[in-house]
């Protein structure tokens, strides 16, 4: 047991977060019976936000549209005290599947994603090829996705799940998506900013591709004030990839659940 | 209502710097809590410079610099109707979750690898004013307010605010017991805060 004076002199410490973790614990329990304590500290803050204003710099533009398409789809807080654990909701780099950083496919391909593109390539030349049979067997999976768009209760499960990992990337031809996915629940869900308007004909589609096989996703709604989404997909399975095509906007003319266009978008999930 | 007009495109966004911008921002981050998108860009206009700044001082890497400081505003937008303007200005509470999340990123990221990571104050100088938006007289109050510090305090303020030590990682670092490190820091930030003139 330590003196209250003691744990005093953590004031400057506290208020920098130059502390240990059980050293904070400890602080946090002091300031919540000691008023003078938190007025102090409120004080200390104040100085510490303005070195923080010293040293401002102005961010990467695409950052704002990324942060505001995550924000389009993530729940508030409602007001008062709450005893969920501060500032751990949004762990990144967790996903286990995952195979490479997060990084990796914003920059030049990878060796992994040009075979990707060449399986798309072969995947398109075949959906051709049986162009007639679609809405067989994807055309069930759509609605249950179409329902899974309009369900925010289950864009919020997803986001505020306890493995929720989040991943933001650039499209080829213009824009940026902003994925947060769950590995328990096995779902993820995808927003985009500023993608490349298309001609009425075309829309942009989701698509799962992976060893379990292809599965359209979803055709995108149309951009409002140009963000896309959030929509939902479910399902995902270990080895996925997450794609992004520019379809017929019928969608009559993938009839395997394959892309027809090349990828904009090859997310290792 | 609110005296903003939200319909009036010039509308003005201070710096967090200028005198008025907190009750501004307190101002937005309500609306905020309501869930106005709008509000939110406006925030987000005010705080991304200071925000980034501080996480990039402290996580150097931008790429991580700037997925922490996506986290940081997405942490505003979540929290907003938990800022309680009776305990400290929007200001201070948005920048205290970004240094805190900055600080969280460098020491996750030091268990991992212990990588190598000179001392702040040999490496980023507290005067360092390289691509800063912020006003320079703003930048001039701080520096000489640094200034007016004792060399201990400087670098123990520096080396935990800037760099993202913790107090007894600065003590072994200076080469100074921690208690010691710790009265400074509290001295340090006491006068710093009756220097740049910040209400207490």
């Amino acid at each position: 047991m330590r003196h209250t004076r003691d744990v005093h002199t953590l004031a400057g410490p506290y208020a920098m977060d130059a502390i240990s973790p059980p050293d904070r614990a400890r602080f946090d329990r002091h300031l919540a019976r000691c008023e003078d304590c938190a007025r102090e500290i409120a004080g200390l803050r104040e100085a510490t936000a303005r070195l923080a204003a010293a040293a401002a710099v102005s961010p990467p533009p695409a950052l704002k549209a990324r942060v505001m398409a995550v924000a389009a789809a993530t729940r508030q807080r409602p007001p008062g005290p709450e005893p969920e654990p501060a500032l751990r909701t949004w762990p990144l780099r967790t996903w286990p599947l995952r195979t490479r950083p997060l990084r990796t496919w914003q920059g030049r391909p990878t060796p992994s994603r040009r075979l990707v593109m060449a399986a798309g390539a072969v995947a398109a030349a075949a959906a051709v090829a049986a162009a007639v049979v679609f809405g067989v067997s994807s055309g069930g999976m759509r609605d249950q996705l179409s329902q899974a768009q309009a369900s925010s209760q289950q864009v919020a499960a997803v986001l505020t799940a306890r493995d929720a990992t989040m991943m933001t990337g650039a499209v080829r031809g213009g824009g940026t998506v902003t994925i947060v996915m769950s590995h328990s629940m096995r779902e993820l869900v995808f927003t985009a900013a500023a993608l490349h308007a298309l001609p009425a004909s075309r829309g942009y589609e989701l698509w799962l591709i992976g060893p379990a096989g292809d599965r359209a996703v979803i055709m995108l709604p149309p951009a409002r004030h140009g963000m896309t989404g959030p929509v939902v997909a479910s399902g995902l399975r270990p080895g996925d990839h997450l794609a992004l095509t520019a379809e017929p906007a019928s969608g009559a003319a993938h009839p395997a659940g394959r892309p027809t266009t090349p990828m904009m978008l090859d997310v290792v999930l | 209502m609110t005296a903003i007009d939200r319909s009036d495109p010039d509308r003005a966004r201070p710096s967090a710097a200028e005198p008025g911008a907190a009750a501004d921002l307190t101002t937005y981050l309500r609306l905020v809590a309501r869930g106005d998108a709008d509000a939110f860009d406006t925030v987000y206009d005010q705080v991304a410079a200071t925000v980034f700044g501080i996480v990039r001082r402290v996580v150097r890497d931008p790429a991580q610099s700037e997925e922490v400081t996506q986290d940081v505003l997405l942490e505003v937008w979540r929290n907003a109707a938990k800022f309680d303007p009776g305990r400290g200005s929007a200001t201070a509470w948005v920048m205290t979750l970004a240094h805190r999340r900055a600080v969280d990123r460098v020491r996750s990221v030091q268990k991992e690898s212990e990588r190598e990571r000179r001392t702040a104050v040999a490496d980023v100088p507290f005067d360092e004013v390289a691509e800063a938006v912020e006003s320079s007289l703003e930048r001039e109050r701080v520096r000489r307010c640094l200034g007016s510090l004792t060399e201990l305090q400087r670098e123990s303020v520096t080396l935990a605010y800037y760099g993202g030590y913790t107090y007894s990682q600065v003590a072994s670092l200076l080469g100074v017991p921690g208690g010691t490190i710790k009265t400074r820091m509290r001295d340090a930030l006491i006068r710093l805060r009756d220097c740049l003139g910040v209400a207490s």
